[in-house]
């Protein structure tokens, strides 16, 4: 594919009235959702997604259609849930796809409802994105009045009840047991797995968890096939992305282009390169958990799961963070390594300890106040948390963690004063 | 069945076998662990039960893992020792190691594993310490020590899953996370010193327990817990004659793993001040003490054929005790002039995991030899008719007023374990063994006969119960054939019409439920012989 933009997602972005549902179905929306409830069966529709190669969009890419085919065939309550809870530190694309064109996901949540045999779909918002709740709740409204939501949708004899759900602010809602748990009315902390979701999720029944962005792609694929959507992207990474790109570039935002665009041709198209004065340092490309890349790694990346993957790092959520020559590495990561000691939900203890000491120990660097062995030491720490968790979150810890040390290693020495000893601590004094 | 492959050891299990329980019967203990208990659900947060699983990239915890034919797991590896030694080492990186003063110690989770997988210097910087509340006391017996602290959630799986009644939580996330109650709310239920058995470090400890004595100078007896019909099976912990706690010893078919509060406090009666110690008989100014021999030629005095008015015993004795003493009744008074005991005494609202309302350990057998207890009314009025001796055997009775007030006309002989109204009403006292001091048997509620054992010697001059009551039947001329446990214990089982006689000698560890040929109450057929003997 061209490296020109292209809008299977993006297409009412930035507009003022993409938001209306006149102004949705006057461009073609909903008629999906009437193309499907018209005559398609939902194994149909699994195999439709299947055969488009649409892989999850919330960071993981896990194939769609094989995630929905894993739903017992004899199930009877099946839950489908959007998570909308984006809280990846850079990412923020799920917030223009509700803000612009809401309908276009409700559309894509009620056909990918339906292809699961769902009778109640969850839109869960995070709690801080207090507007997007209305005008999700707004938009859902909307479709409820026009007959897309409810009983009997269309006269097709399918229904199907949506409800708007606003998490409290936890990152690791954005986990889909997690955000199970929390809508449950439980501990915003994941569940140990086995069961898997799809078989025992929300109430023990078989739920469904897609991020916004990967059910906003589901109508477009509906209406073009899976072969139109297979002619964006590669074989293996089908389709469109949206990145979310900060840093000081000339054009940061959120982008619509296909999967496979080389990372240079982006940098110095749609993002028109560093703004002037700026050096480019490193990458970080997925969202704050993937690791780091340097200048010179990324430039020669294309932006797909499997050349990503390749370069040591994932494509994740399509945050990318630029950051620039001036950027202290060490103050990085420390604010990096408090967000995931303050989001750790506490549960396994290689995380619950093991964010708190990263953390610690990134602060003391930062004061000067490390000792040479605190470098191998992140690394043990680093070691002691890795894949012996619930949920993924101690290894999004560690992924950048490991990657800064190994990638800006002279930045962190440059911190270590051999003097330098931590100070005791006199816990009688806190009157304990 | 499934046939895995632990270790390069092939076992074969049932399908649906936990993992874990495969490896604990292919390694002959445990995997490391702190958050998974047999008795609640799984939590999967200690992350110490690592394996190795031939197939799976990463490791996996053997708690939440299904066992699978053909499976090939390895516990032992260097990767899974090394991912059990690094997961240790978080569990310890806040951890005070306060071990010098803290009731745990020697029976520790933190400090076996420690030794298993540890051995490795701390390096904790002491400023990356995060420190959290110590000893603070969250109910009537329960403490908790935040910062020792594993967060295994056991406690609050405990109180959702057992008790139902959720008084704890964990608070916060992160290394902030604790274990707390709720503001207003204490850890009160009946059954909350379970959250300190099965909390696998110091962070919940007994405040009954608490700085009494290092664990591993503790000496352990099994016994059968006195404080209801439930009759829980425990371990009595002593030292130096001195008991000082109960834990709950597994018996799936009567208590699980558990035990109520009450029923650990029950040891304190067994060292209360108020324990007879000395043969007592009155003279004027009270009692006064005496040698056995002189208690003996007194008892034979008082205690004869045609001198007893009637005989009281209590379901707080034993299955032996009751034979001997009914066999003694007989030779004594009749029938009718024989109690089981006060009827209703003590009782009190139980609830509805172990604690019955019945809170008399062996109310079953008074039903199965036919002794029946009298209500407050119907003793007193009995006494009121009576005149000569009465002698009582075990409980209190005259700790009610209103047979107090009967009796007072009655030259009491009180053969118990503590100084009550009786004692103190009676001519002659027979210092006897509290439960704890007797090998004993127990027919808990559901017919269950049980086994407690000896823990401690009885105080001062006090006797074992059935010794004494060899000797006075011999004296009457009754020998019972019972010169040891054994030979009592089959003296027993022909009077409950055992088909084996040595069934009571061979109790299996979850004890027996035999049939016994029901005894019509001398309620239900008052012409009936029912406790005719054997």
């Amino acid at each position: 594919m061209s490296a020109a933009a292209c809008n299977i997602l993006s297409a009412r972005f930035g507009r003022a009235d993409g938001h209306r549902l006149d102004v949705y179905e006057a461009e073609g929306g909903y008629r999906a959702l009437r193309q499907v409830l018209g005559g398609m069966k939902p194994a149909e529709v699994v195999e439709l997604v299947k055969g488009a190669g649409l892989r999850g969009r919330g960071g993981a890419g896990f194939p769609t259609g094989a995630k929905w085919s894993f739903v017992p065939s004899a199930a009877e309550d099946v839950y489908f849930f959007v998570n909308a809870d984006e809280s990846e530190p850079g990412t923020f694309k799920d917030r223009y796809l509700l803000d612009y064109d809401p309908h276009q996901t409700i559309e894509g949540a009620i056909i990918s409802a339906y292809a699961v045999r769902a009778k109640l779909a969850f839109i869960y918002i995070r709690g801080e994105f207090g507007w997007l709740v209305d005008r999700v709740e707004r938009a859902v409204t909307e479709a409820y009045s026009a007959g897309y939501l409810g009983r009997d949708i269309l006269g097709s004899g399918y229904s199907l009840e949506m409800i708007v759900h606003k998490g409290a602010g936890a990152y690791i809602c954005g986990e889909e047991t997690g955000l199970i748990n929390s809508v449950t009315g439980l501990k915003g902390q994941p569940s140990i797995k086995p069961p898997f979701p799809a078989v025992s999720g929300f109430l023990g029944r078989p739920t469904i968890v897609n991020n916004v962005e990967t059910v906003a792609a589901v109508p477009w694929i509906v209406m073009h096939g899976a072969q139109a959507y297979r002619s964006y992207g590669t074989e293996k990474s089908p389709g469109t992305k949206l990145w979310s790109v900060s840093g000081p570039v000339r054009n940061p935002g959120v982008f619509e282009i296909p999967l496979g665009m080389p990372f240079a041709d982006f940098f110095h198209g749609q993002l028109g390169g560093m703004q002037d004065g700026e050096e480019f340092k490193a990458c970080i490309v997925g969202g704050s958990s993937v690791p780091v890349l340097t200048a010179a790694e990324i430039m020669a990346c294309t932006l797909d799961y499997e050349s990503l993957q390749e370069a040591g790092t994932m494509l994740g959520s399509g945050g990318m963070i630029i950051v620039p020559q001036r950027a202290d590495m060490v103050e990085l990561i420390k604010v990096l390594m408090h967000f995931y000691w303050d989001e750790s939900c506490g549960q396994c203890t290689p995380c619950r300890e093991g964010t708190g000491w990263l953390h610690r120990i990134a602060s003391r660097l930062l004061k000067g106040e490390a000792v040479p062995a605190d470098l191998e030491l992140l690394e043990k720490v680093c070691n002691g948390m890795m894949g012996l968790t619930i949920c993924p979150l101690a290894d999004a810890a560690v992924m950048p963690m490991r990657s800064f040390l190994q990638r800006f290693r002279d930045e962190f020495a440059a911190r270590i004063h051999e003097t330098a000893a931590p100070e005791p601590v006199n816990r009688w004094a806190r009157g304990e | 069945m499934a046939k895995l492959t632990i270790d390069d050891q092939v076992i074969e299990v049932p399908n649906g076998t936990r993992l874990f329980d495969a490896c604990r019967l292919a390694r002959g203990e445990d995997l490391p662990h702190f958050c998974y208990h047999p008795d609640l659900s799984v939590a999967g947060v200690c992350r110490l039960c690592q394996v190795e699983i031939e197939g799976l990239p990463k490791l996996t915890i053997a708690c939440n893992t299904t066992v699978r034919d053909g499976m090939v797991v390895r516990t032992r590896s260097p990767r899974v020792q090394q991912a059990v030694k690094q997961v240790l080492e978080m569990h310890l990186i806040n951890h005070p190691v306060d071990c010098p003063i803290c009731d745990q110690a020697g029976e520790c989770g933190l400090q076996d594993q420690y030794m298993d997988y540890g051995l490795y210097e701390s390096e904790v910087a002491k400023s990356d310490k995060v420190l959290k509340r110590k000893a603070k006391i969250i109910g009537p017996h329960v403490i908790l020590d935040q910062e020792r602290c594993v967060l295994c959630s056991r406690c609050v799986r405990f109180c959702e899953e057992v008790t139902g009644t959720g008084e704890l939580g964990i608070y916060n996330r992160g290394d902030r996370a604790e274990i707390d109650v709720a503001p207003g709310v204490e850890l009160a239920n009946n059954y909350s010193l379970n959250t300190v058995d099965i909390c696998p470090v110091g962070a919940l400890t007994s405040r009954d327990f608490r700085f009494q004595k290092r664990v591993w100078l503790l000496r352990s007896t099994p016994g059968i817990c006195p404080g209801c019909a439930t009759g829980c099976n425990v371990r009595l912990d002593h030292a130096g004659g001195r008991i000082y706690r109960l834990k709950p010893r597994r018996n799936d078919e009567v208590n699980g793993p558990w035990m109520c509060d009450g029923g650990r406090m029950t040891y304190k009666d067994v060292h209360a001040d108020e324990r007879l110690i000395q043969p007592l008989h009155r003279r004027e100014g009270g009692l006064a003490e005496l040698p056995w021999q002189q208690a003996r030629e007194l008892f034979y005095g008082l205690v004869k054929p045609g001198s007893v008015a009637f005989a009281v015993t209590d379901p707080r004795q034993s299955l032996e005790e009751l034979v001997l003493f009914q066999r003694l009744a007989g030779r004594l008074v009749g029938e009718a002039q024989l109690a089981g005991g006060v009827a209703g005494e003590g009782d009190a609202p139980g609830d509805s995991l172990l604690l019955a309302d019945d809170r008399r350990p062996n109310r079953r057998a008074l039903a199965w030899l036919g002794l029946l207890e009298l209500p407050p009314a119907a003793l007193a009025a009995a006494l009121a008719a009576a005149r000569g001796v009465l002698l009582v055997y075990g409980g209190d009775p005259l700790a009610h007023p209103d047979i107090a007030a009967a009796a007072r006309r009655l030259r009491i002989v009180y053969l118990g374990t503590h100084r009550g109204a009786t004692a103190a009403a009676a001519e002659l006292v027979v210092p006897l063994c509290a439960w704890a001091e007797k090998d004993a048997l127990w027919v808990n509620r559901q017919g269950r006969v049980q086994r407690g054992q000896r823990a401690v010697a009885p105080p001062g001059l006090a006797r074992e119960d059935w010794r004494v009551l060899v000797d006075i039947l011999a004296h009457l001329g009754d020998d019972p054939g019972a010169a040891d446990l054994p030979a009592l214990r089959r003296v027993v089982a022909q009077r409950l019409q055992l088909a084996d006689a040595d069934a009571l000698n061979l109790l299996p560890a979850t004890g027996l439920v035999p049939e016994v040929p029901t005894v019509p109450l001398q309620s239900d057929a008052p012409e009936t012989a029912a406790n005719g003997g054997s």
